[in-house]
């Protein structure tokens, strides 16, 4: 596997930028997108050059490096200060030249035809110092810095070790360790000793810095040792063609290293454990007055069982009282849009409970995630909150109570019900039929008895009914244990479907946050920042 | 003449300003730490001191950026290497003050810097002040060699603003490569607004240069307000033997300080221009501080305001909830129903109060479990109620914060503030049960005496208790929507008619009224507790209330004090 190129590289920081954008303040990510658009740019344009920027603070001598290089006076020089206020260009070897030098911004522009042939390609700017009272000289260096190939800072032995050259830049740019040259100017102004010890001063202040052992190149415009040092630096860099890509990885490398906190940790495997989904969806069915509707069903249970049990004579007693199911609207689970119930909406201490459940449950599935992804997990867990009471009522709406059916014992109590009441008839007919004889003095009918002293029709009368009532007491406590059962079911059904809307509103948009996080942790990676794998 | 009035004065302003802290993240607050910590720096180090003695020899601190040659400068004035030059940069770290033998008693007594301690000699080495008596310098003139403005070494710069701030003359040096440097002239704005006595020196100019360079510098200097101030050229030029510059070049130097130093009224003159500009400076620096000071109070106020609306926010909505009837809905409701019977039981109830009592009465009396379920499920009801009001404020609070600059800091500092309090569950647990009690024995003391109390006993007081928390949550503004006519009305009628029987209407009312109001009270009583971690954060900030005030009025009396006596006397007008 050979090593990511820069392209590949950026494409995974657009992925990072894409996965994170609805995630993370758009202050962090400014620097990500305009480092992508200024990539795009910058490979799009002539990599056949390379843009080489002399930096420094006012009197480092850069523009007597420029004029030197350059072969003519160029660039304004002077003791005045400070000098430079604006950029000037020298390009040797001028072909196609033009487009980069609009990208650059830089107007006042030198073409420079034969001269050293092993320059071709060279694109040198003499930036405006960083470090005078001209404030705009400063924000003109730092937009031409952020955009150059290669740097080369020019220090002088008076200021080398002046805090704005370090605190302000050579930190900045520490991660461009491979596109940065140093060069001490004016080292004809020390003695040999004092230039030793000043080097070996500047090499400590590099380190302190973040660019130990780089290199410090000793030059000087009127005397020994010349530009020598730092021309081999450079024509090295412009035949390598590789500064611009260089660069490129180094910004790369300062852009990833400020964003890896916002992805360090590794991602969780779940955004809900099952204790917050439990605790969730308790807190929802509350919410959702599940225990009316399981109280509900319960009755409606004895109330229907009675109904088509109870002792037929006094069935009509049943059929005047509503059923439970029904006064809340409950009860159709297959209609294909369920009617909206008549339970009552949620009461504030219900809403509160369902917002201290939602609240809780970002917080555990956060806790794990660096600070801003905790805000994006409360902002998904809570984005279908004004949906939810809807969602609740149509998800008990549309649950399968487990009473629309009638029983079958129902139906062979019922039948032996009738039964018995009809034993019960057929021997009041026969007692009626026997009174009427009587009283229309007709010879009584013979009447078979039972164990020989009970008469028959006596015996069917009060059998019936005894039976009847009997059966009906026996029914009882069935019905009642069978109530119980179907308000369990019912209760674990109608927690299947919370549990269903729990999955759907508030865990799906989680694990959204969940999934861009792990996108964007990849995409870091990929990237170039330097996170563990898992 | 130094006078007591001034003094006293300065040392009050010094005491205001050490005490003003400027601890919220402020734009401008970073800024003003230091621009307070240099004041009252100065005022120890210099103003307090000098006043007391104005006729003390004169200091001139030689500062200016790293390179640009102030120890050579000092060395060769006194034709001798008491101040360690070299190309290495920084090279001087810690001060050398060298004076005439005469003028050290003063210099090492520490009436001047007091808080820089004197090192011994030259190989005591560290930190401190280094006072070395030189025969060749004129008695009355002192000169210090102070570190650079501009390294990477951060210290230097603190240590070369104090003695800067401590100087009766500045003798800054820059140089060719310089003079245009954004850092200097940053300290010479400084030195033209306290109008401390000035003298430029114009080190290591290329030969040939000096023609352009010092009639540029010349006139930047009057661009910036500091025409006329001495400007001494030195050229570029080899170092002897002993690393100092020619007698010759430093002679125009040493020939000016040498007149400063014989002439008593010239040195007096410089001593008053800069004290006097020292103290005149002190009003608008210390409005400066009093407006940031202003900043940091009005910032508490504003962090506390957002504090307090987000609590009431929810104490309001609170009210609403318990007002509305909405709280006694749900499995409390469900509850209750099942204590007292069914919906349509209750319909017709109206006519039926008295069997209705009794039919609680003996529910209760009969069923105190189901009674206890009611009373727990409403407490339960209560609490995550409460809790909600709780968490959307501190939720609210903390959001408010994020958006305020200080704010954010201190969230950051105590990141539990955006949630509740993590004992606040079992608060709001007491604090709903002791409402349930103080209801207990509100009916208690209402039914002291009746005839029913003594008939019915101690389930009787339960049974009332509840039926009052019932009408306290579900009889005030009760707006029955759809089913809740059927079951929820009744049932609360039902409680009211109980009560009403019982009490009359007058005082059923009173009764509710009392026992709501004592509801929100404790619930107000709990936010409160909330919200005070807040203000204790802010307390801890350590910002009080009149720091801008007591810095102006300090102010106000050096200035009078300053006015009433002046410094500059007619025989000191200008150096």
């Amino acid at each position: 596997m050979s090593a990511p190129t820069v392209v590949e590289r950026m494409a995974a920081l657009e992925r990072f930028t894409a996965a994170t954008a609805r995630r993370l303040p758009g202050s962090d990510l400014a620097p990500a997108t305009s480092l992508i658009g200024r990539a795009g740019e910058r490979l799009a344009l002539s990599q056949l050059h390379t843009v080489v920027a002399l930096a420094g603070a006012t009197g480092t001598g850069k523009s007597s490096i420029f004029n030197a290089l350059a072969g003519v006076t160029l660039s304004q020089t002077g003791v005045r200060r400070p000098t430079t206020g604006e950029a000037h260009a020298c390009v040797w070897g001028a072909d196609h030249a033009e487009p980069l030098l609009d990208w650059l911004g830089v107007t006042r522009r030198h073409f420079r035809d034969g001269g050293e042939p092993d320059l071709s390609g060279l694109v040198l700017l003499d930036l405006p110092d960083f470090d005078s009272v001209q404030v705009a000289h400063r924000a003109e260096a730092d937009r031409l810095l952020s955009v150059v190939d290669l740097i080369v800072w020019v220090l002088h032995p008076q200021k080398y070790a002046d805090r704005v050259q370090h605190a302000d830049y050579l930190t900045r740019f520490h991660r461009h360790r491979d596109i940065t040259v140093v060069a001490l100017n004016a080292v004809d102004l020390l003695s040999a000793a004092d230039a030793e010890e000043c080097v070996s001063d500047l090499h400590r202040l590099l380190a302190a810095d973040g660019l130990g052992d780089l290199a410090v190149l000793p030059t000087s415009t009127v005397g020994p040792p010349g530009l020598d040092p730092l021309v081999k630096a450079i024509r090295q860099a412009v035949f390598a063609r590789q500064a611009a890509v260089r660069r490129l990885e180094a910004d790369l490398a300062d852009v990833t290293a400020a964003l890896a906190p916002t992805v360090a940790p590794a991602p969780p495997k779940a955004a809900l454990d099952a204790d917050a989904t439990r605790t969730l969806t308790g807190a929802l069915a509350g919410a959702a007055g599940v225990p009316v509707v399981t109280a509900a069903v319960e009755k409606a249970y004895v109330h229907r069982a009675r109904k088509a049990t109870g002792w037929p004579l006094l069935r009509w007693i049943r059929r005047t009282r509503a059923d439970p199911l029904e006064r809340l609207h409950l009860g159709d689970h297959r209609a294909t849009v369920p009617a909206a119930t008549s339970l009552s909406p949620a009461g504030p201490a219900a809403q509160a409970g369902v917002a201290k459940a939602l609240r809780e449950a970002a917080d555990r599935a956060g806790a794990a995630l660096p600070a801003p992804w905790q805000d994006a997990m409360l902002a998904a867990v809570r984005a279908h909150r004004d949906d939810l009471p809807d969602a609740l009522d149509r998800a008990v709406a549309s649950t399968d109570l487990g009473v629309a059916r009638k029983r079958w014992w129902w139906r062979v109590v019922g039948l032996l019900q009738w039964l018995f009441t009809a034993v019960a008839l057929v021997g009041l007919l026969w007692l009626g039929v026997r009174l009427a004889m009587e009283a229309l003095a007709l010879p009584p009918l013979r009447t078979p008895k039972v164990d020989g002293w009970l008469p028959m029709p006596t015996a069917l009368l009060a059998g019936g009914l005894l039976a009847g009532l009997l059966l009906a007491i026996l029914v009882r406590p069935v019905v009642r244990i069978a109530a119980g059962a179907r308000r369990r079911r019912a209760a674990k059904r109608l927690r299947d479907s919370i549990a269903g809307v729990v999955k759907d509103l508030v865990e799906t948009p989680a694990t959204a946050v969940l999934t861009d996080y792990a996108t964007a942790r990849t995409a870091l990676r990929d990237a170039g920042a330097p996170l563990p794998s898992r | 003449m130094a006078d007591a009035g001034l003094g006293a004065a300065l040392t009050r302003l010094r005491d205001a300003v050490t005490a003003t802290r400027y601890p919220l993240a402020l734009p401008g607050s970073g800024a003003a730490a230091s621009l307070a910590k240099a004041t009252a720096g100065q005022l120890d180090d210099y103003l307090i001191p000098r006043l007391a003695r104005l006729d003390a020899p004169l200091l001139a601190v030689a500062g200016g950026s790293t390179g640009a040659g102030k120890s050579t400068l000092v060395n060769s004035i006194v034709r001798a290497p008491v101040s360690v030059a070299g190309a290495r940069r920084p090279t001087t770290r810690a001060p050398v003050l060298v004076c005439h033998p005469a003028d050290a008693a003063w210099f090492s007594e520490a009436n001047l810097l007091p808080r820089l301690g004197r090192a011994g000699s030259a190989e005591a080495g560290g930190v401190g002040l280094l006072v070395l008596p030189v025969a060749v310098l004129t008695q009355g003139v002192a000169l210090l060699d102070s570190p650079d403005i501009d390294s990477v070494e951060e210290d230097n710069r603190a240590l070369a603003e104090q003695l800067l701030a401590a100087a009766d003359l500045w003798l800054f040096v820059t140089t060719a490569v310089r003079y245009a440097d954004a850092v200097p002239w940053e300290l010479l704005h400084a030195a033209r607004d306290r109008g401390t006595a000035v003298a430029i020196i114009l080190n290591r100019v290329p030969p040939g240069a000096e023609a352009e360079v010092a009639p540029h510098l010349t006139e930047m200097l009057e661009e910036h307000g500091l025409g006329g101030v001495p400007l001494f050229v030195l050229d570029e030029q080899r170092l002897d033997q002993h690393g100092l510059l020619s007698e010759q070049a430093v002679a125009p130097l040493r020939d000016w300080l040498d007149s400063l130093a014989r002439s008593a009224a010239a040195r007096a003159a410089v001593v008053r221009q800069t004290v006097d500009g020292a103290v005149a400076a002190l009003v608008p620096s210390t409005s400066r501080l009093a407006e940031e000071a202003d900043a940091q109070s009005t910032a508490v106020v504003a962090l506390a305001g957002s504090v307090d609306s987000a609590y009431r926010e929810s104490e309001l909505s609170v009210d609403h909830g318990v007002r509305d009837g909405t709280l006694f809905r749900g499995e409390v409701l469900a509850r209750w129903q099942e204590l007292v019977g069914t919906g349509e039981f209750m319909r017709n109830l109206q006519a039926r109060v008295g069997r209705l009592r009794d039919r609680i009465v003996g529910a209760f009396t009969g069923k105190p479990k189901q009674a206890d379920e009611v009373i727990v499920a409403l407490e339960s009801h209560l609490v995550t109620f409460v809790h909600g009001a709780a968490a959307d404020a501190a939720e609210n609070a903390a959001a408010a914060w994020r958006a305020h600059p200080a704010g954010g800091d201190l969230l950051a500092a105590h990141p539990t503030l955006s949630r509740v309090s993590p004992d606040l569950d079992a608060r709001a647990d007491r604090m709903v049960r002791d409402w349930q009690r103080g209801v207990l024995e509100l009916v208690r003391d209402e039914s002291a005496g009746r005839l029913f109390a003594a008939k019915f006993s101690a389930y009787a007081v339960n049974a009332l208790g509840l039926c009052l928390m019932v009408v306290v949550f579900a009889a005030t503004a009760f707006i029955p929507t759809g089913a809740e006519i059927a079951v929820g009305a009744g049932a609360t009628v039902a409680a009211q008619k109980v009560l009403e029987a019982i009490f009359g209407d007058d005082a059923v009312r009173r009764l509710a009224g009392q026992a709501r109001q004592d509801f929100l009270t404790r619930v107000h009583e709990l936010l409160k507790e909330e919200a005070a971690r807040f203000h204790t954060v802010l307390e801890g900030t350590g910002v009080e209330d009149g720091g801008g005030d007591r810095l102006r009025a300090a102010a106000a009396a050096v200035d009078a004090a300053r006015r009433a006596d002046p410094i500059s006397g007619p025989d000191g007008a200008a150096a």
